[in-house]
């Protein structure tokens, strides 16, 4: 009785399970139309406020929106964007005058001015917003006439035209600005070729075509940025068609999605580089012939092939190629014996026991690399002892002062917006930069080092410029202030069918010029 | 019965307090600096003083936490020093998604749960009873972010290709129902496993007992035993498990919305709250769930005095 009482209520039970089936089987998702395009991202957006977010997934989505005065291309020049022509800077270097495009609007119908430039930077500079630091140097900002600006800086400041071109100091309408930081949150309004459509915290961005763009109009109608933080998932996103566009791809992925009729692999060259800084405060990293061994010790090509399926370059200076300033050095070769010889030399005995503090998850494969150093370094007679941290915490740890600095060696990234070897090097080189300060977490200095980065800082004529940087990267290279690892490559799939998107050195995604089959 | 549940009400006031000023503390115990994280590599020390400012942290711990407390009491829980929105207002946009994952979820694994471990129970060693433990099992077993993973595999990927046609079910995010589906399945199955088997148990306790035989003897008809008799007797230790299994669901959600990029409180939590060290989103979240965790609880008791009047009076 029981068992036909029991068949009696499966049966609906199951009719809805098959109906549900058959219906879910008709929710096809689809990148939507033919012109909407879908990117699945690590991340989106962090807020709507371009003045205050600073991760690139940020800047991918907010740059569609928020022009800048100068824009970087993909090889690293600077071209006029809602500026008319490049920046004129007088003989002192202390006087720049900015000439901006005329009759743009922003998308609320406010008019793009040197009135509206001028609110923008000053809430930068007055409220130490994010990059304050790119235009910290601007003491005085005057408004001629309604299309010129003049900035006036406390030193001569070179690379000022190189940080109008970051994201962190693109243009909002006044008018949205006139409405407070909490709508500035969630709300945007910018002259850019797409306008925010809908936007869901850490969820989606969804942008529209902007029609009435003051230049070339886009292609697309919409585009929408999804935050899809495992690996896996967003994988799954793009193979089922659900994304057009997907970030991030591991290492060990690459091979197979390859395979994928539907889906091309890009590979980008970044302008992150990965490196593990010595703490030469204290033995036995104040020694250079220490830091020299550990970099012959190290097979750098042997980490990027094995571990990231190729998808790097080892370093031949502290920043990638595209950054305005570099300038290659001979690469310290693989060379265990002659690391063990420097140790030697060093006094540093066999089994010496040493820690490697590094993140995970941060970079790509970066606790494997770090597997990868301690074991290469063990072939030297060293006995490395792996510290993994979480990232929050791992930031803290490593930028405690001096006399409470515990960390031997660690391992991070760096990347160059602004693609100008101030940003590459002074942050990371310069003595004032110690710890709890700056980034140079390692307390390197040398004054030599010093006073060229403030003469790369301080002149204008641009090959002097070079040359500057030039010298000072053959002593960073020399003092083995690192050791210097690669610099990173990312992995996108697309889907194939789209075209005109760029990827970006920065790690930005460009769609204003994309179309899609 | 209605002093009964006044005096439990009034239970919960220092159970909040309590919970309110362990988040607040154990938020600032955990190292890593807010200002690092949340202002980036390049940041000046200008720009981390004054997320610190934002934050409150400049001011010694007891007034930041009567400030918060205060707050909290008249529902304001802060800014988030990350993106600058109120920490209600993000929790209000979360909390119907993670709530509609979690009353399905609950509700499948109550009805296919309590289903399973009845008629397991009625025909012990019999073919269903076997294959519904063997479910039961995998379900409490297999981690949930593989489940989640395997079931994405199987409708957007494998299943579409074999047959020709587009995903079965979007693979993540959220909107429509079909998004709810494949999530809610995947949270669902450990909780589901757990009420199988403890219905199962407790039922055949029960069976066992004297009065049930008293009724087989009466001549009462299987289902009036069964259901009537036998099941309201052993669902007491179900539903306690049920209302345990909230607290975990509301955990699970963690792991299912990670996994299917699903826009709720638990991702809130973690992913912006915990990894970023935003204190507000931390502190906002933990409470809510701690408060819905405790209400739960105070449900189940009232529950139970329903189903067993002897409780009313202890």
């Amino acid at each position: 009785m029981l068992r036909s009482t029991l068949a009696r209520r499966l049966r609906p039970l199951l009719a809805c399970g098959i109906v549900l089936a058959l219906l879910a089987g008709c929710a096809g998702g689809g990148g939507g139309g033919s012109k909407d395009v879908v990117v699945a991202g690590g991340t989106i957006t962090v807020s709507m406020d371009v003045h205050k977010v600073s991760d690139s997934p940020s800047f991918t989505v907010l740059e569609h929106i928020n022009e800048t005065l100068y824009v970087m291309d993909e090889q690293g020049n600077v071209k006029p964007l809602l500026a008319a022509e490049l920046m004129q800077s007088s003989a002192d270097g202390m006087t720049h005058t900015i000439k901006l495009r005329e009759g743009i609007k922003f998308t609320d119908g406010e008019p793009f001015n040197a009135a509206a430039v001028k609110v923008n930077l000053e809430r930068i500079l007055n409220n130490d917003l994010q990059w304050k630091s790119l235009i910290s140097l601007v003491t005085d900002i005057e408004t001629p006439d309604e299309y010129t600006v003049v900035l006036k800086t406390s030193a001569p400041f070179a690379p000022l035209q190189f940080h109008l071109t970051h994201g962190g100091v693109a243009m909002i309408s006044p008018k949205a600005i006139a409405q407070g930081d909490e709508y500035l949150a969630s709300n945007t309004v910018g002259t850019g070729p797409f306008k925010q459509k809908e936007y869901q915290k850490d969820e989606l961005v969804v942008l529209e075509r902007n029609d009435d763009y003051w230049g070339t109009k886009a292609k697309l109608n919409t585009v929408t940025f999804k935050a899809i933080k495992d690996d896996g998932p967003r994988i799954v996103d793009i193979e089922s068609g659900n994304a057009d566009i997907a970030v991030r791809i591991p290492a060990t992925e690459k091979a197979r999605l390859e395979n994928n009729p539907d889906i091309d692999v890009e590979v980008t060259e970044t302008l992150r580089i990965l490196y593990v800084y010595f703490n030469v405060n204290n033995p036995p990293f104040n020694d250079k012939r220490v830091r020299q061994a550990i970099n012959y010790a190290v097979d750098k090509e042997a980490i990027v092939n094995s571990l990231l399926g190729g998808a790097g370059r080892p370093q031949d200076a502290p920043m990638t190629p595209a950054v305005f300033g570099y300038s290659a050095q001979t690469p310290y070769e693989y060379n265990p014996d002659k690391a063990r010889d420097l140790l030697r030399q060093a006094g540093v005995a066999e089994g010496t026991k040493l820690t490697l503090h590094h993140p995970t998850g941060r970079y790509p494969q970066d606790a494997q690399v770090a597997e990868a150093i301690a074991a290469q370094l063990k072939e030297v007679g060293l006995d490395v002892e792996l510290k993994t941290e979480e990232w929050a915490n791992y930031l803290e740890v490593t930028n405690k002062p001096a006399n409470e600095n515990v960390v031997q060696m660690a391992m991070l990234g760096w990347s160059t917006p602004t693609m100008d070897a101030d940003y590459a090097l002074y942050n990371l080189f310069h003595s004032t930069q110690h710890p709890p300060t700056g980034f140079t977490r390692g307390f390197y200095a040398n004054p030599e080092v010093d006073r060229l980065l403030d003469l790369g800082r301080t002149t204008v004529d641009i090959n002097a410029r070079k040359q500057h940087y030039a010298d000072a990267i053959e002593l960073i290279w020399d003092d083995a202030a690192w050791l210097f690892l690669h610099g990173i490559s990312e992995l996108t799939a697309v889907k194939k069918g789209l075209t005109g998107y760029v990827l970006h050195p920065s790690e930005r995604i460009l769609l204003h010029g994309a179309d899609k089959r | 019965m209605r002093a009964y549940v006044l005096r439990r009400l009034l239970t919960i006031i220092p159970v909040l307090l309590g919970a309110s000023f362990l988040v607040f503390a154990s938020v600032r115990m955990v190292p890593g600096d807010p200002a690092d994280v949340i202002a980036g590599d390049a940041a000046t020390p200008e720009v981390k003083a004054r997320i610190r400012r934002e934050m409150g942290l400049d001011r010694p711990l007891i007034p930041q936490y009567v400030t918060f407390l205060g707050k909290a009491v008249q529902g304001d829980l802060g800014t988030s020093a990350r993106t600058g929105d109120s920490v209600a207002r993000e929790l209000a946009a979360k909390l119907p998604n993670t709530l509609k994952l979690t009353v399905i979820a609950l509700t499948l694994a109550a009805a296919f749960g309590v289903f399973a471990g009845v008629i397991s129970a009625v025909r012990p060693n019999s073919v269903f009873d076997h294959a519904s433990m063997v479910f039961a099992l995998l379900g409490v077993s297999i981690p949930v972010f593989w489940l989640g993973f395997l079931l994405m595999l199987l409708f957007s990927i494998q299943l579409p290709k074999l047959f020709g046609t587009g995903p079965w079910l979007p693979p993540t995010g959220s909107g429509s129902w079909q998004h709810l589906i494949m999530p809610s399945l995947t949270l669902a199955a450990f909780s589901m496993a757990i009420i199988a088997r403890m219905t199962r148990s407790s039922m055949l306790e029960v069976l066992r007992r004297d009065f049930i035989r008293t009724a087989w003897s009466k001549g009462l008809g299987e289902r009036v035993v069964i259901y009537r008799h036998a099941l309201r007797n052993a669902l007491l230790p179900v539903i306690t498990v049920m209302g345990l299994q909230v607290g975990s669901l509301l955990g699970g959600a963690v792991l299912t919305e990670t996994v299917f990029a699903f826009p709720g409180i638990g991702r809130l939590l973690v992913e912006n709250g915990i990894l970023q060290r935003d204190y507000p989103v931390i502190q906002g979240t933990m409470l809510f769930i701690t408060t819905a965790f405790v209400v739960v609880n105070l449900i189940v008791d009232v529950l139970y005095a329903v189903l067993d009047p002897r409780i009313r009076y202890s």
